[in-house]
């Protein structure tokens, strides 16, 4: 009733032609009045404070982006589609070159007594391998793709005794044929693991031009470097892998030319067949690589090409 | 040349299995490292071979310096203007030339300072840059604060396709800009000197005379001429004669106070007493300078920072850039403001006061002082309390305790003949002038 009153008294329409008209600034305490009663801070005013882990602590930051995707465009399906069928490729792979002898899973499944077991568990960690990184790729999820990449490197790690052994018979028992075979392999990883990961990169890229956060001159030519990339690198890195693996052969290839007899040695030496002729050309190979980096080889070929031009 | 954690991660596992390989005697192990060590030595060979030597210059110097040579990436920035207001927009335009002769995929930013908002485009672009080519970037920034800013520097990065290796640069190439408080057109502050300056010049104060601005209607004494008689007036009065009366012109100075001190940011950035003490000093300080009155300002936080009394737009613009300058800081008793600057200004001249009246005891011996000497006091006070309660960083019951004492403050001063005006959040400043004159 109070209320009503003074309503009644402030409005002045009745007054001056139907025209309210306040005698003073808009009081300061009438604006008090109208303020909620309730004291509680509202949600939108407390910042969004992430407070990290002792995990993200070690690793200096959060281990797993957190990043939301919008739905994926050209590119990215494309990248999907291909990890997807590579991923297929190298499982198959994976399973006919790695034997399940020499595994740990083996060897405990058959100290136990139970040797179906080792096989199971070789074949249930390719098939996580499989799953996961579907999974990864397809949902675009950084931990099931983490949980591929390892389970498809621990189903790797056996006893080999230097020897190259496959998991079917049926695969060539030539050196070159084995020793192509395991390059491919390589190279198959190597490409899930790239292409894996650059649907993540390239969905964040995406999200952020969508949402304005970056803009994109010339995207077209951006992804085709891209596309060139995967093919150039990989083939690289075959080529390289080729050289350092068959460095049995090429050391006594060399050594021929001035001592026949010593090339032959060579040949038939069982060091230099073995896992450690492997790490003998790894380290011929990478000291030539290390040499060009050190002399700033790269940098001199840019040098050159511009006086070229110029 | 810098690893990515992509390329680190790659690293460790390839060394790793590389060593595992070795120990187990497995070549399948091994094989994976190289292949993977192979694939990041690619990547680096090309990361170091797409080098990122740059320099950074203005558009205007490069004009005058075309046959220097540059080395692979230059870039050059134009601003539209390097003074701006409040919630003003500049457009900037970066232009990148690559001089090498190889194409390049670089990733730019320009740095923007992290108060001001992208309007329109963008500052981080991705790029692909032919040999012997240029592109240029535009965006709009918004200027939400006022204070002084700086684009710059940009910077630049090459990166393998991979995301492996990256190589980054800083163009050190910078623009500074000012941002001036907001003003807000004021049509009458209804402060006016009643002491005239000896020094001439067609200002107003609030006493009749011979001047331009209408003052008010009186009635005709023999003598007045007649060009004065306000017709319409007269016949509305039933034959009295009425004549127009107009304001005396004269010079007068006002000094505006502006309180800085630290506790005039409370509250939020874009919501606080400072703020709004800038804002409405530059509107009061821009309202007498064209009416030609001599204003001069004296912010006090740390340190007391004076201008001089002037006229004209040159003062409008050196006080602007006091203001956009200002910042909170020390805790300076207004006391020893006014002990200083009183002997100083003419007595009688208006003083405006911009304070939230807080934290200092000696407000009231100050005011009481300017009163004593005739100067005529206005204290505009925006309440740091209103902000804080707004923001809902202050409970009822503390706010109404606070506004209470502040209430009492203001009745005090009231007391002592200054017209003080308590200036809400939301009210225009013509209006807290109006009311700080009980209109």
């Amino acid at each position: 009733m109070a209320e009503e009153n003074k309503t009644q008294t402030s409005d002045t329409a009745h007054l001056y032609d139907s025209t309210t008209l306040r005698s003073s600034a808009p009081s300061r305490k009438a604006a008090a009045g109208r303020q909620k009663q309730n004291t509680e801070i509202p949600i939108d005013a407390i910042p969004e404070v992430h407070v990290p882990g002792w995990v993200e602590s070690i690793f200096g930051g959060p281990v797993i982006s957190s990043m939301k995707f919008l739905p994926p465009d050209r590119m990215v399906t494309s990248l999907q589609l291909s990890s997807s069928i590579t991923l297929v490729l190298l499982c198959f792979l994976t399973f006919m070159i790695t034997p399940v002898t020499g595994t740990a899973w083996f060897a405990i499944s058959n100290m136990i007594g139970l040797g179906f077991v080792g096989g199971l568990l070789h074949f249930i960690i390719i098939g996580i391998g499989l799953i996961g990184g579907m999974y990864g790729v397809f949902q675009r999820d950084q931990r099931a793709l983490l949980v591929s990449y390892c389970m498809l490197i621990i189903v790797t790690i056996r006893f080999a005794g230097s020897k190259v052994e496959f998991g079917l018979s049926f695969l060539p028992e030539g050196e070159i044929a084995q020793k192509l075979l395991l390059i491919l392999y390589a190279i198959f990883l190597v490409m899930f693991i790239e292409l894996s990961s650059g649907i993540i990169r390239f969905s964040m890229l995406d999200t952020s031009i969508r949402t304005g956060e970056v803009y994109v001159m010339g995207i077209q030519k951006i992804t085709s470097r891209y596309h060139k990339s995967l093919l150039i690198a990989p083939s690289i890195a075959g080529i390289v892998a080729l050289l350092t693996l068959f460095i049995n052969r090429i050391i006594p290839a060399i050594i021929g030319v001035i001592d026949p007899v010593s090339a032959n040695r060579l040949r038939e030496s069982v060091e230099l067949t073995s896992v450690y002729g492997v790490a003998l050309g790894t380290m011929v190979i990478f000291m030539i690589i290390a040499g060009s980096f050190a002399v700033n080889l790269p940098l001199r070929i840019q040098q050159f090409r511009d006086k070229k031009t110029n | 040349m810098a690893w990515s954690r992509k390329s680190a991660m790659f690293a460790s596992l390839a060394v790793a299995l590389y060593l595992l390989g070795l120990v187990l005697r497995n070549q399948q192990l091994v094989t994976v490292a190289v292949v993977l060590l192979s694939f990041l030595t690619w990547a680096a060979f090309r990361t170091s071979h797409a080098d990122v030597s740059s320099s950074g210059r203005r558009i205007d110097d490069a004009q005058n310096d075309e046959g220097i040579e540059l080395q692979n990436i230059l870039a050059m920035r134009k601003v539209s203007s390097s003074r701006i207001f409040e919630d003003g927009e500049i457009d900037v335009s970066l232009r990148l030339q690559n001089r090498s002769n190889t194409s390049k995929v670089l990733e730019v930013r320009d740095r923007v300072p992290e108060v001001m908002r992208i309007k329109k485009g963008a500052n981080y672009v991705l790029m692909e840059l032919g040999p012997q080519r240029e592109t240029e970037i535009s965006y709009t920034i918004e200027t939400p604060l006022r204070g002084f800013y700086t684009i710059g520097p940009v910077c630049v990065r090459v990166q393998d396709a991979f995301g492996l290796f990256h190589n980054e640069k800083e163009i050190h190439l910078y623009e500074d800009f000012l941002v001036f408080p907001k003003m807000e057109d004021i049509k009458d502050a209804m402060i006016k000197s009643r002491v005239p300056k000896i020094f001439t010049g067609a200002v107003n104060i609030r006493n009749p005379g011979e001047g331009s601005n209408f003052y008010n209607l009186r009635e005709y004494i023999p003598g007045d001429p007649m060009k004065k008689v306000n017709w319409k007036a007269t016949a509305r009065q039933d034959g009295k004669m009425m004549v127009n009366e107009f304001e005396k012109d004269a010079v007068s100075d006002i000094i505006i106070i502006v309180d800085s001190r630290k506790i005039s940011e409370t509250g939020p950035v874009s919501r606080n007493s400072l703020v709004y003490s800038t804002r409405a000093a530059a509107s009061l300080s821009q309202y007498f300078l064209s009416r030609r009155d001599s204003v001069g300002l004296v912010l006090y936080g740390d340190e007391i920072t004076s201008v001089d009394r002037d006229t004209g737009k040159k003062q409008l613009y050196v006080l602007l850039t006091k203001l956009a300058g200002s910042m909170a800081k020390g805790n300076t008793p207004l006391k020893i403001v006014t002990n200083r600057i009183m002997p100083h200004i003419n007595r009688g001249s208006p003083v405006i006061l911009l304070s939230p009246l807080e934290e200092d005891p000696t407000i009231v011996d100050a005011v009481r002082d300017l009163r004593s000497r005739n100067f005529e006091v206005t204290v505009l006070s925006p309440s740091s309390l209103e902000f804080e309660f707004d923001a809902r960083r202050l409970d009822r019951t503390g706010y109404e305790v606070l506004k209470t004492e502040r209430d009492i403050l203001m009745a005090e001063l009231r007391g002592l003949g200054a017209y003080v005006m308590d200036w809400e959040p939301d009210m225009m400043l013509n209006t807290a002038l109006t009311g700080a004159r009980g209109f």
